[in-house]
């Protein structure tokens, strides 16, 4: 019994740990920092549109290394943003399916509320897919979990039972519901976006 | 890695799975539609009874995406519950657990369906009490309390066990501050059998007006009790003043149970006593004497 919940314990860390190498922190604007998720190896982090408040961000990597960051692409409506860094060899986690996801399976979001650097927070899925009551935009796809997102968690992992990247932490509805962009629409993104300019190490990663 | 966390994770999302074919849309109210529970195969479906805005005009969206008509048999606010009766047949019913057999710190999943799909949320079970009342004066077995979030939508829909079994009917209209009330199996099963039998839950009737009083030292120490509850007025042909029962006259027992508060007097009249006799002790002139009320029932 005790044993079955220390195995629960200790996996639950270890899914945290492993979510927390792919984990950045955007800095952009006068105040405080929002997260990032590193998507490809060779510097390609996404976060929030909301997150880039001007033209020059600057990412800080979990080896402590803060960077200039370009923006690859924005996209307000969707709320995400693609960046680049000038480093190779980032630690990513593995991309998992967020068009299947199952009301009541187990999702952790990691990153820096109210400035708490790699913070964790664990919960279900809600639901998922469009038409969710009382979200914004009614038609498009969101990922509803029962965590509470808090300023700087925006542009953080949103993590599978796996450790598989589903979602991007983007926004609370009311107190109590969090809401991720699927991972599939930021696929799309990238491929709208960036399309052919992509280096064909990112494009076989779409 | 995580072989644990991913079975607990996939065990979650089954049991939702499992639950979600006894689980329905209900669409009475101009704002969101609310959640319901099936109750019979052919069609009796329970619901919250807050979440039911009108009388008429109710849909229902059955799990496999049909929608439609129910007809409201009736509704207990006391509890707040309701139950609804659609044309249907083959639904499938839930298996109820007593919260006799829950711990506190079990795992507990709320259920809903505000929109077409089957939505879920997780806690833990935070207390499993006695019998109490509701502030509306409904009898509930047990104080049955998670820390599970309501979210928009998620009232009439069950509150479900680690394996699936139905633990009630959740509610976040009963008690104020958003805590998380599930009216409990016994519960639910006695108002929803009511409302079938008889279209609404029986409640007894008194015909009193009453406040509660601090007894005189002595008396008090007799009966062990400190207040009764002081009749400040009587309906005429009531059960009350057929029982020679009269204002002034203060009730300090009812049926032999206690009544130190106007709870304690609502609690002793439930259902099960309408049209019997029962004994009455009454603090008159100073002296305790028994009288016996036919209980009445309230319409």
């Amino acid at each position: 019994m005790t044993t079955l919940l220390e195995e629960l314990n200790q996996e639950m860390g270890d899914v945290v740990e492993n979510a927390r190498r792919s984990l950045v922190h955007v800095l952009s604007g006068r105040r405080g920092s929002g997260a990032g998720t590193i998507w490809h190896r060779d510097g390609l982090i996404i976060t929030n549109a909301h997150v880039v408040r001007d033209q020059s961000p600057r990412v800080s990597l979990p080896n402590g290394d803060t960077l200039p960051a370009k923006i690859l692409a924005h996209d307000a409506k969707l709320d995400v943003a693609a960046l680049s860094v000038d480093a190779t060899d980032l630690p990513t986690v593995e991309l998992g399916d967020s068009q299947n996801l199952q009301p009541g399976q187990w999702v952790t979001a990691l990153g820096h509320p109210w400035g708490v650097s790699g913070a964790a927070t664990g919960g279900v899925v809600i639901g998922s897919g469009a038409g969710l009551p009382d979200v914004p935009e009614q038609d498009r796809e969101w990922i509803a979990v029962s965590l509470h997102l808090r300023p700087g968690h925006s542009g953080g992992p949103l993590v599978d039972a796996q450790g598989r990247l589903i979602g991007i932490n983007t926004m609370m509805i009311g107190l109590e519901v969090g809401l991720a962009v699927p991972v599939h629409l930021v696929k799309e993104f990238l491929r709208r976006e960036l399309g052919s300019n992509l280096q064909q190490s990112v494009t076989t990663l779409l | 890695m995580s072989e644990v966390l991913a079975n607990f994770s996939n065990a979650l999302a089954g049991t939702v799975e499992q639950s979600s074919a006894s689980v329905v849309r209900v669409e009475g109210r101009h704002r969101l539609p609310a959640s319901g529970v099936v109750w019979s195969a052919d069609g009796v479906i329970v619901t919250a009874h807050h979440v039911l805005e009108q009388d008429e005009n109710i849909q229902v969206g059955l799990p496999d995406g049909q929608t439609v008509p129910a007809t409201l048999v009736g509704r207990d606010p006391s509890t707040d519950l309701a139950v609804l009766k659609v044309e249907a047949s083959g639904l499938k019913t839930p298996e109820w657990l007593d919260a006799e057999s829950l711990k506190v710190g079990n795992l507990a999943l709320a259920l809903g369906r505000p929109g077409q799909s089957i939505r879920a949320t997780l806690g833990i079970i935070s207390a499993v009490g006695k019998g109490w009342q509701t502030p509306t004066g409904g009898a509930v077995d047990h104080y049955l309390q998670s820390d599970v979030t309501m979210y928009p939508g998620f009232s009439g829909g069950p509150m479900v066990d680690s394996t699936g079994k139905f633990l009630g009917i959740n509610s976040s209209a009963l008690l104020r501050g958003g805590t998380t009330i599930t009216i409990p199996t016994a519960t639910a099963g006695r108002v929803v059998e009511s409302i079938l039998a008889h279209g609404h839950i029986r409640r007894g009737y008194l015909g009193v007006g009453a406040q509660s009083t601090r007894l005189p030292d002595a008396v008090a120490s007799q009966l062990g009790q400190e207040t009764g509850l002081l009749l400040v007025s009587v309906e005429p042909d009531s059960p009350a003043e057929q029982g020679k029962l009269f204002m002034g006259d203060t009730i300090v027992s009812l049926a032999g149970q206690p009544v130190r508060h106007l709870d304690d007097l609502f609690a002793t009249l439930s259902g099960d006593r309408v049209g019997t006799s029962v004994p009455v002790k009454i603090l008159r002139g100073g002296q305790t004497q028994e009288l016996a009320v036919t209980i009445g029932e309230r319409t």
